[in-house]
């Protein structure tokens, strides 16, 4: 009761000079602002790139070439896995469910007649649907005798087909896909569902070819880009089962020696959305300590506005004491009001950090944004936080005033 | 009570050689320089003397706003000369009401949250009700919801009256409460602290005027920090003193317009 009249004091004493006080907080108001939009925007891509992954099983393993950064240029052997890798893994692995080679290239030049599209054309097996759960719409798929044969064969995705061939059948035309070892003509057998992006690739976007058409006949190259594998469950131990026997065999079929390094490396996706996870963690508390710095300095806009109030209402202060307050009325009395501010401030704050990033979200339409309960919650208690610490020095001032001179200032 | 002569009262109040010495620089200035007094319940006293004599350093000991250097205060029974700020503030809450020349409202709140301080500082759920009844004991619970802004002077220190008795004190401490009103509503003021006296409330009065004094009961004249005077009222003086006022009371011609009031520089702002 006497906490809740202390409150009530408070917040007249605020409403005096309003535009002061929403003056005095604005470093809060903006620094809480600010961290609120960054982290809604962090979390929206967090999400995002959880949903990514959450339609395929979590028992994937992803085998590629071993590259790494040096120097800022990529290096390593950006040819060391094989076709015929993905088929070994395949055969001689058991914990192996499947195995899928593919080779990808990003917008690739497609045409029909006099109508063209850049397309991701995706070099893969019959595997692709089981793997993908993608199912193909109108047609066929790629068959293991298309695979055999090298032949000229495409599946279309959803999008590419609209944009080609309009509402057109498509089946059996034929189009021309411009590789790196020039153009060629593909006819096509299918036409995949609809799905839309899947892992950050948009699969409608997409042309499938065998593999080994990919290979040889587009763009001219004896290598693979990565085998997608699945491990008999999620559990980590058939995962990494599944892991230890697909490197032990990729390094006898490389004939790398004991204490060489792979030439490939092998991921679990689980792994991966883990470290994604952690590194989403990581910029989550950076965001927050400089959300911490741009506080102080609200912390300090606070202060100054609550010494200002304690001159302005010393003879109150007087007056009080007088009446019967104790030092420690006087202190939670302008405590509880910096915190208040404070704590308005980071409400406003949270307003606007949630409009910003609203806003971001509505203008760049790709970007996702997600305000969470619990960065504003956290935003919420920094800033009272913040109200409290920088509260500390007026409040205590204000308590320790000496009746007398305070009952005598003008 | 404590008539019958034979049990003679402890006092409520009662000072022991007491002194307030201030040090500036190389000099020290003795505000009170060895006060005995003791003044019973229920009294109703003025304290004059000229500026400086050391009346508000009295008032302020007595209020247990200060502490002296040397000597005692002994208050119902307590020595409040060497008690912890914390006792201090309790003891002002429970046994002191102050009203002050600038009336000292708190102008945002309105008269009956005004009040309602003293209140409010001794944990009582109860706020309301006891505050209006203490306006309606100053005559001004029609105004309980006006702001400090929209009354008159003398309707402000009635305010500031009813804040003094709300939490029941057993003593009144008035400095120069009429010094910024005029004279008519000044005697409306004293109307009240005689209402209060005779209701057994101890009223201490601090002023310079001496009509205002003559109307206590008794009279105690300071100078350089030392009681040079302590003196009973003669009965039919004070009675002389009380009528003088309420002969003038009827609309004199020449008196000041009742709106025509002086405004303290008073209040507390903001
Ligand atoms: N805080 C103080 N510091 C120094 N001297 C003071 C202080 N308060 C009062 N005095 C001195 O003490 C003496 C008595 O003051 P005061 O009690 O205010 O007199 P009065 O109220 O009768 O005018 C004066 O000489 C005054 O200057
Ligand atoms: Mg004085």
């Amino acid at each position: 009761m006497f906490f809740f009249r202390i409150f009530l004091m408070a917040m007249r004493s605020l409403t005096i000079h309003p535009l002061r006080s929403i003056l005095a907080t604005l470093g809060v108001i903006i620094g809480v602002g600010a961290v609120v939009a960054a982290m809604a925007i962090l979390e929206g891509m967090g999400a995002r790139f959880r949903s990514g992954f959450e339609s395929m099983g979590s028992n994937r393993i992803y085998v590629s070439p071993a590259l790494e950064r040096r120097n800022q240029r990529v290096v390593g052997s950006f040819d060391s896995l094989k076709y015929e890798d993905a088929i070994a893994i395949n055969k001689e692995c058991p914990g192996v469910q499947v195995a899928m080679p593919q080779v990808s290239y990003p917008n690739a030049l497609v045409k029909f007649l006099s109508k063209s599209t850049n397309a991701n054309v995706l070099g893969t097996t019959e595997l692709y649907t089981t793997v993908n759960s993608h199912e193909i719409a109108d047609g066929e798929f790629i068959r293991p005798s298309d695979l055999q044969a090298g032949r000229y064969v495409a599946v279309l995705g959803s999008k590419v087909k609209r944009e080609l061939f309009g509402g057109r059948p498509a089946i059996d035309e034929c189009i021309k896909i411009t590789g790196l070892l020039g153009a060629r003509t593909f006819t096509v057998i299918g036409v995949m569902e609809e799905k839309g992006t899947v892992a950050f690739q948009d699969v409608d976007q997409q042309i499938i070819i065998p593999v080994t058409t990919a290979m040889a006949k587009l763009f001219g190259t004896k290598s693979i880009h990565a085998v997608v594998a699945e491990a008999a469950s999620a559990d980590d131990t058939d995962i990494e089962a599944a892991k230890k026997q697909i490197k032990k065999l990729l390094r006898k079929r490389h004939k790398i020696r004991a204490g060489q390094q792979d030439d490939f490396q092998v991921q679990a996706q689980k792994e991966f959305v883990e470290q994604v996870a952690t590194f989403q963690k990581i910029i989550g508390v950076v965001l927050w300590s400089i959300a911490g710095i741009s506080l102080v300095v609200g912390g300090i806009g606070i202060m100054n506005i609550m010494l200002v109030a304690v001159t302005e209402r010393t003879r109150e202060i007087g007056v009080r004491m007088a009446m019967g307050a104790q030092r420690s009325d006087v202190l939670q009395q302008f405590l509880i009001e910096a915190s208040i501010v404070s704590f308005l401030g980071g409400a406003v704050g949270v307003l606007m950090g949630w409009g910003l990033a609203t806003t971001i979200e509505r203008i760049t339409r790709v970007m996702e944004t997600l305000t969470t309960g619990s960065s504003i919650v956290m935003a919420l208690a920094m800033a009272t936080a913040v109200g409290i610490v920088s509260g500390i020095y007026p409040a205590w001032k204000a308590s320790r005033l000496d009746p007398i001179e305070a009952l005598r200032y003008e | 009570m404590g008539g019958d002569g034979f049990d003679q009262m402890a006092p409520l109040i009662e000072l022991k050689n007491l002194t307030k010495h201030y040090v500036m620089g190389q000099t020290v200035v003795r505000a009170l320089d060895g006060v005995n007094l003791a003044i019973q319940e229920g009294e109703l006293l003025a304290i004059t003397g000229a500026s400086g004599s050391g009346k508000s350093t009295i008032m302020h000991l007595l209020g247990c706003l200060d502490r002296p250097t040397t000597g005692e205060y002994w208050l119902d029974g307590e020595l409040v000369s060497r008690m912890p700020d914390r006792q201090l503030a309790i003891t002002r809450n429970r046994k002191i009401g102050f009203v002050f020349q600038t009336f000292n409202l708190i102008q945002r709140t309105t008269a009956v949250d005004n009040v309602a301080v003293p209140l409010f500082y001794a944990r009582k759920s109860a706020v309301r009700g006891p505050s209006l009844k203490a306006l309606e004991r100053v005559g001004l619970a029609d105004r309980a919801t006006h702001k400090p802004s929209e009354l008159s002077g003398g309707e402000r220190q009635r305010v500031a009256i009813a804040r003094s008795i709300v939490n029941e004190p057993k003593i009144l401490l008035a400095d120069e409460p009429t010094g910024n009103l005029d004279t008519k509503t000044g005697r409306q003021i004293m109307d009240v602290f005689h209402e209060l006296h005779e209701s057994g409330v101890t009223v201490i009065l601090v002023t310079h005027e001496m009509d205002v004094a003559m109307q206590t009961k008794r009279i105690i004249r300071m100078r350089d920090g030392l009681i040079v005077e302590d003196r009973p009222v003669d009965e039919a003086a004070r009675r002389e003193a009380v009528a003088g006022q309420a002969e003038d009371a009827p609309p004199p011609v020449t008196a000041a317009p009742p709106m025509a009031r002086k405004v303290g520089p008073a209040d507390v702002k903001v």
